[in-house]
Parts: structure tokens; C-alpha cells; sequence
């Protein structure tokens, strides 16, 4: 009897949960029970972690639901700056769903996809699950997809775009790190502790939860712990007006680092050769993009000269990036068809409260 | 054991006796030389099959056309290659992807992709990144719409590659750059042809790139090596000859960016780049200049923002002999030793592109410095970083970036001082200075620290 703290209700699923350790997994999701839905409403075992993050990345305004799968007994070890290690074995599991109006969670949602990253034998592997219009099973589709999906945003306002759920190669220009030896290899990007050190909506503090339960190796003090990132719900829900710039800053660079610095950071595959860093803990504010020009952002510059030119985002490509719903343009390149209005604000008020410079 | 695997196709069409099944006739499985091959169908899903390959698999596609609502991405597998019956013959079209997505996007060490062409990606054609050993052959990259601001960035783009080879391919209409190595150690580029792309041909961050055998025409700017501030790798040793770089005066389309300052009618400049030789190439009919020598501070003035700490160079920068910066950071923003000899220039420089000073501020203070009947000299050096400067007196001028310009026929050649030029209330080409065959002191021959190094991995 494991993470029940963080689970409202009572687990349905009586089959023991497991993954093959190499190897392409089952056809079917349900064949090995980490996840049921039922009546709008997903469960998982007993044994499972259910977890949510501070700061999400940003995914055309799904709800995203995540669990943690780990082997028997298994631990997984703390880290302060990077993801926490899980076992050879373990597994992380995300699954989307498109609430019908933004408004009104009465309203119900559509279940899209699970994505299911397995620590195998020979790293971590991606495999996207795409589930049936009726919701009953999620099939392996290496190939994604896209799908037309709709939803009423929060202002009442109805959308209808394209929806991609990722083939399987393409899990890795956000998943894939260069290491030290220079060799790449796939990592986990969620669960560092800056984005778990929170109470869970629906149970208790997680890190402190896991700890407690014998899931995490050993957890240090809160005061020695790296700051947590925002509780990115509750800051939006009070808005910026009136807030203290040091506040719109520490949201914009956490915002910043979940949804752009799993590539554009110094180890980041796919972000290395931008030579923008967005990490959180990145203090060289050229390379965070003050009055630097992008190396090869062809459209993506949307006729701006600088990634930010501080005080000014109309003249900021950082900007423009997140705002623009541009397939050729926008940032993060994976994930996103719609514009994160509420981000792009953030943004824009970050960049806006700067010491303006001449960037010329 | 070799796996032989045809997807989608009626077992009929398969001919034995190593004959080609229809569709496959200019190459099938039966004539590679891989461990595993799969002949996909016009019918069968090619992003399911590249996201099941294993190491040292070939992929062939038949004569025809495959839609795609997303790119097709090849990750996690070596030693693959993906060949179509030919770039006429064998066509990938992403006209109807909606999401962002590139065309064919690759990870892959050994990767090979030769004969077929990649049409309407949303952003760029071919993207290979951080990849070792690739061969580009007989690849076509382009859009519907010609010369379009709408069209995707890069045609065939290889970024951060050792040992990559692009030769007998094609790149059009691209709203950046047609063919785009950047970041590359070891690079030869062939016999290939870029056309009507805002830049044709660029040579970025770059070290050891052989150059040669290109057409580059009808682009805004022809064929173009230089570096970017902040970048790990150092350019060096970029051998560009026997191309023909010619008619490059596309009004420039590009929605934005570094490239949108290329004036047009430009044939090739060499931006913060050292080691760079351009030889016995054919200059032809730019309207704004054949051959320009840029300071890196030209495009981005602050010297600081040009710094690479030691402990991030990648390559090699022995004997560059670059500035330093702050805690021994490098700084590469200077031009130095580029050696321009034995070109022929022909009709360039009638007409420069005074479109628009703010986004193409070179190409209209050119233009305002050359008014008149003369065409502008085919040989053009900023003089930024150079010690001394004088517009009349030989003695009176330095030439501290060992820039070398041969005094080869029809060649004119003008140290322009560009700074003090740029702040003149009326700029005029006779503050310059335009020295009389043999340039002196820019008659240098060769480099400082020795002959060109160019790779051989490819010979």
C-alpha cells in the first residue's frame, strides 16, 4: 500500500501494474494496468505515484494528468538541480484530455493520448498511446497523429485547431540531452524537485509525501532545497496587475524554464545550437537572449532583430515566439497549436519592466 | 541474416531474380548494402516505418508522391539511409501539414538520404542535426510558391555535423537559406545548385569546408561564409572555388533576420571568418557587389556579445590567432586571412540595392557612396579592426587581418573604411581608399600559418 495519499476514490484495478524492461510494450494500453478511465475520470493503482507539477508545460490548454510507476521496492533518488533517477524498470505516464468548455469542468472532456516513457534496459524509451473516440483503450501509434479537436476557452470563446500527438522519434527533440561523455540520451523532464515541492491539490505535500513513504532515498530540508517553482494556476488566477516585478520576473523565468529550457539549455540537443538558454538558473544575459540576435530563426524572428530587447517586447523575438500561432514560427516547436495568451502577457510585462537598453 | 521487408505491396509485383518490383526500378532492395531493407508502398505509412527502424536499415521509396500531415523524423537508429527512385521521380510533400514540422528531420550518425525531393515543409526541407558522417545526394528541396516570405526557413539544412556531404542536389525558394551548413566540422558541398532563395549557399560557424562546383544565381545573396556571436565553433578553413556565382538580385524576401540584411545583387561576402579562400570562381551580373570582407562588429557591434569561454570551443582554433576577451574568453568577430585570387568578374556591381536603409543599411550606403556611372569595385573590404588608414598613400595603410587580394583582370578593389564612410554626411566612394594594381598593402598570397586544410574524407 503505496501513494494512496495523493489518489481521491478507491482504485479500481485489481491486476498488478507492469512494463517490459526492453522491448516494444503492448498494442494495447490496458494490457498493463497503470491507468483506467472511467466516466471522465482517470485511476491508478495502488502502487502508483499520482503527481502533478508547479509550473506546466503549456499543452493547447489540456488538462494533463501524471503518474509514476516503480518496481517493487524500488526508490528514487533525489537530485536538487536535475530529475530525480528512477530504476531500470520504473515508468512515467502523462495522458491529455480536452476540457469541452474551460468554464465549466461539468462539462466533461475528451481523453487524447497517454504518453508512457518506460526506463528500459537501454534507457528511457517514448511510446505515445492514442485512445478511442469512446475512451475504452489506448492503442501505440509510433507514427502519431494529428486530430481536430474543439473547447470553449475562459473567455467563452470557441477554438476548433489541429491537434498533434508526437510519433515517437519526435518525443526526443524535447526528451534528448547531451551528456557529459557527449553522447546523447533520453531524460525525463517533469519530476525535478523545484516542480514537485508542492501540496497536491487533493492530498499532501509530495516531496515529503514520497519521502515519508519510502519512495525518494533521502530529502533534504525545505530551506536546503532549490526554490520551488510558482504554483503557475494560482498565479494566473490573481493576474499581474499590482504585483511586484520581482514576482512577474521569478514567474516569466519559471515559466521560461519548464516550457523552453528543456531544449534551450546548455545541454539541451535540440536548443544547443541556439545558444539561447532559458534555464531557470542561467545568469549570462546575453545567452538569455538581452540584445542578442537568434543564429538561424529564419521566420521565426517575425522581422524582430533581438531575442528580447529589454523594455520594449514589441521588439523582443522572445516574445513574439510565444505569442504567434505561426507554424513556422512559434515556440516550443512541439506541443503547442494554440497561443498561451496568459504566458505571453507574462512574457511581455517581464521583458517590458527591464532596464531598457539600446540593443544597436 | 538479411531481413527483407515490402510494405503495402501486393506480393505479385515482387519480381524475383533480383528484377526491380514496379515503381522501384531505378533502385530496390535487391542493390543495397545494408543489413536490413524495406521497400515502403505508395499505400504504407513512411513515418510508422522510420519510427520502427533498427541500426544499418535501408529505407527505398518507390516513383510517386507521399502526403504528410507531419514530418518524418528519424532518431535513435544508425547506419540508415532513405533513398527514392529519384528527385523527379520520388516526391515528399508536406503541403498538408499544419503543425510545425520540418520535412525529413534526422538524428542519425552514418545517415544517407539521396534521390528524391522534399516539397512545402512548414519550416525547413532536410534538417540533420548533431550527427556524425552524412551524405546528402540528389535531393531537392523547395517550395510551390517561388521566392516566397511565406515559405519554410532552410532547403537542406545539416547542423552540427562532422563529415557531411552535400553534392548533385538542388535548393529553391527558400525564405533563408537554400543550402545552410552550420556548425559543421568537416563539410564538402558539390556540384549542386541553389536558386531563387534569399541566400543560395551559406557556410556558418564552420571549419574545414571544401566549396565547389555550386551554380548559385537568382538568390538576393549568392554564396555567403561567416560566422554567428556566441557560437562554440570558430569557422576556419572555408575553400570556396570554381563555383559559379551569378544574377543574384532576388529583391530580398526573407521575413526577417540576419539574412534579411543581405542586400541584394550580392554574389558573396565573408563575415567573421578566417581562413578563407576564394578562388578561380565565376562572378557574374550582381547588381550590388561580387565580393565583400565583413568585420563580425559590422552586424553586431558590441565586441563582448562575440566571446566564447575556453572551456566551451568546440574544434580546433589552433593558430587563429583570435582576440581575447574577458577570462580568456576568444572573441571572433574579425575577418582576417582571406586570400581572394583568380576570379573572373563580369557586369556586377551596376546597380545597388538602395531598397531600404534601415533593414539593408550596407547595401544603401553602397549604393550612396557609388552614385554615378561607375559600377562598385568587385572587391570590397571594411577596414573595421585595421590600425591605419589612409585614402590615398599604400604607406599609409594596414593591413593587420592579412586580407589578400589578388590584382587578377577586372578586378578593382576598395579599403572603404566603412565606420567613418557610414557616419559621412554624404557618402562617396573617393573616401575610400582604392589602391591601383597590386593593392598594396592587401597583395599579400596566402595565410600566415600555412596552405589551406581542406577534408579528405570525401575523396
Amino acid at each position: 500500500m503505496r501513494a494512496i495519499v495523493f489518489l481521491i476514490g478507491i482504485t479500481a484495478c485489481a491486476a498488478e501494474p507492469w512494463v517490459p524492461q526492453s522491448g516494444r510494450p503492448p498494442e494495447l494500453l490496458s494490457e498493463m494496468n497503470l491507468i483506467s478511465y472511467q466516466d471522465g475520470e482517470l485511476t491508478y493503482p495502488d502502487e502508483m505515484i499520482h503527481y502533478t507539477l508547479g509550473t506546466p508545460l503549456f499543452s493547447d490548454y489540456t488538462d494533463k494528468d501524471r503518474a509514476i510507476y516503480l518496481p517493487e521496492g524500488a526508490q528514487m533518488a533525489f537530485d536538487d538541480y536535475d530529475t530525480f533517477d528512477l530504476p531500470v524498470g520504473s515508468a512515467v505516464i502523462k495522458t491529455f484530455l480536452m476540457p469541452a468548455d474551460l468554464r465549466d469542468p461539468e462539462q466533461g472532456r475528451q481523453i487524447i493520448e497517454t504518453r508512457l516513457m518506460i526506463h528500459s534496459t537501454t534507457g528511457w524509451q517514448n511510446w505515445p498511446y492514442v485512445w478511442d473516440e469512446e475512451g475504452r483503450d489506448a492503442r501505440l501509434r509510433v507514427q502519431g497523429g494529428t486530430q481536430r479537436l474543439s473547447f470553449i476557452d475562459r473567455q467563452g470563446e470557441s477554438h476548433a485547431f489541429t491537434y498533434l500527438v508526437p510519433q515517437r522519434n519526435q518525443c526526443q527533440e524535447c526528451h534528448e540531452l547531451k551528456g557529459d561523455d557527449g553522447r546523447n540520451f533520453i531524460a525525463l523532464i517533469g519530476p525535478r524537485s523545484r516542480n514537485l515541492d508542492l501540496v497536491h491539490p487533493q492530498g499532501d505535500h509530495q516531496l515529503e509525501a514520497m519521502h515519508s513513504l519510502g519512495l525518494l532515498d533521502h530529502l533534504p530540508q525545505a530551506s536546503e532545497r532549490p526554490r520551488p517553482a510558482i504554483d503557475w494556476e494560482a498565479f494566473i488566477a490573481e493576474g499581474l496587475e499590482g504585483r511586484p516585478y520581482e514576482e512577474i520576473e521569478i514567474a516569466a523565468r519559471d515559466y521560461l524554464d519548464v516550457n523552453c529550457a528543456h531544449c534551450h539549455n546548455p545541454r539541451g540537443v535540440s536548443g544547443i545550437s541556439s545558444q539561447l538558454f532559458l534555464n531557470w538558473d542561467n545568469t549570462d544575459e546575453f545567452r538569455l537572449g538581452k540584445c542578442k540576435r537568434p543564429g538561424s530563426a529564419g521566420h521565426g524572428s517575425g522581422g524582430l532583430t533581438y531575442d528580447i530587447v529589454p523594455g520594449d517586447h514589441t521588439q523582443s523575438i522572445l516574445h513574439f515566439r510565444v505569442a504567434t500561432t505561426d507554424p513556422g514560427a512559434m515556440m516550443p516547436q512541439l506541443g503547442r497549436t494554440l497561443a498561451h495568451t496568459e504566458a505571453a502577457d507574462l512574457i511581455a510585462a517581464w521583458i517590458d519592466g527591464m532596464e531598457p537598453v539600446d540593443c544597436r | 541474416m538479411r531481413q527483407l521487408l515490402s510494405l503495402s505491396l501486393p506480393a505479385g509485383l515482387l519480381i524475383a531474380c533480383g528484377g526491380a518490383p514496379e515503381g522501384f526500378e531505378n533502385i530496390h532492395c535487391g542493390e543495397v548494402e545494408y543489413g536490413n531493407c524495406i521497400e515502403v508502398g505508395l499505400d504504407a505509412d513512411l513515418i510508422e516505418v522510420v519510427n520502427g527502424l533498427t541500426d544499418d536499415t535501408a529505407v527505398i521509396l518507390p516513383r510517386g508522391n507521399f502526403e504528410f500531415d507531419n514530418q518524418v523524423t528519424i532518431r535513435g537508429a544508425n547506419n540508415i539511409a532513405l533513398y527514392g527512385q529519384g528527385m523527379n521521380e520520388t516526391r515528399l510533400d508536406f503541403a498538408p501539414t499544419e503543425v510545425q514540422a520540418n520535412g525529413v528531420d534526422v538524428v542519425s550518425d552514418d545517415f544517407l538520404i539521396e534521390g528524391l525531393e522534399i516539397i512545402d515543409a512548414v519550416t525547413d526541407g532536410l534538417r540533420i542535426e548533431d550527427s556524425t558522417g552524412v551524405t546528402i545526394r540528389r535531393v531537392r528541396t523547395t517550395w510551390r510558391a517561388e521566392a516566397s516570405p511565406e515559405n519554410g526557413a532552410y532547403g537542406i539544412y545539416p547542423v552540427k555535423v562532422r563529415q557531411v556531404l552535400i553534392e548533385d542536389s538542388e535548393a529553391f525558394n527558400a525564405s533563408d537559406a537554400g543550402i545552410y551548413v552550420g556548425q559543421c566540422i568537416e563539410a564538402v558541398v558539390r556540384n549542386n545548385v541553389a536558386r531563387t532563395n534569399v541566400a543560395g549557399l551559406e557556410i556558418e560557424n564552420t571549419q574545414y569546408a571544401d566549396v565547389y562546383g555550386n551554380v548559385v544565381e537568382d538568390n538576393t545573396g549568392g554564396l555567403v561564409v561567416f560566422d554567428l556571436p556566441g557560437n562554440p565553433i570558430v569557422g576556419r578553413d572555408v575553400y570556396v572555388h570554381d563555383n559559379i556565382v551569378r544574377n543574384n538580385n532576388r529583391p530580398n524576401f526573407a521575413p526577417g533576420g540576419i539574412v534579411g540584411q543581405i542586400p541584394s545583387g550580392t554574389g558573396t561576402f565573408a563575415m567573421a571568418s578566417r581562413r578563407v579562400e576564394i578562388t578561380n570562381n565565376t562572378y557574374a551580373n550582381n547588381n550590388t557587389v561580387d565580393l565583400a570582407v565583413i568585420s563580425g562588429l559590422a552586424v553586431q557591434s558590441t565586441a563582448s556579445n562575440w566571446a566564447i569561454e575556453s572551456d566551451q570551443i568546440i574544434g580546433d582554433i589552433d593558430g587563429l590567432q583570435l582576440d581575447e576577451g574577458e577570462g580568456g574568453a576568444v572573441l571572433n568577430y574579425r575577418s582576417s586571412e582571406v586570400y581572394i585570387h583568380g576570379n573572373s568578374h563580369s557586369g556586377s556591381g551596376t546597380r545597388p540595392d538602395n531598397s531600404s536603409v534601415s533593414d539593408r543599411p550596407l547595401g544603401f550606403l553602397i549604393a550612396v557612396a557609388y552614385a554615378g556611372p561607375d559600377p562598385v569595385d568587385t572587391v570590397l573590404y571594411d577596414t573595421i579592426s585595421e590600425s591605419a588608414f589612409d585614402r590615398e598613400d599604400p604607406a599609409g595603410n594596414s593591413n593587420d587581418n592579412h586580407i589578400c587580394v589578388a590584382a587578377d583582370e577586372g578586378v578593382t578593389f576598395s579599403s572603404l573604411n566603412l565606420p567613418e564612410l557610414a557616419e559621412a554626411t554624404v557618402p562617396n566612394k573617393n573616401m575610400t581608399y582604392r589602391p591601383e594594381p597590386p593593392f598594396t598593402p592587401f597583395d599579400c598570397d596566402g595565410f600566415r600559418e600555412g596552405p589551406i586544410v581542406r577534408p579528405t574524407f570525401a575523396d
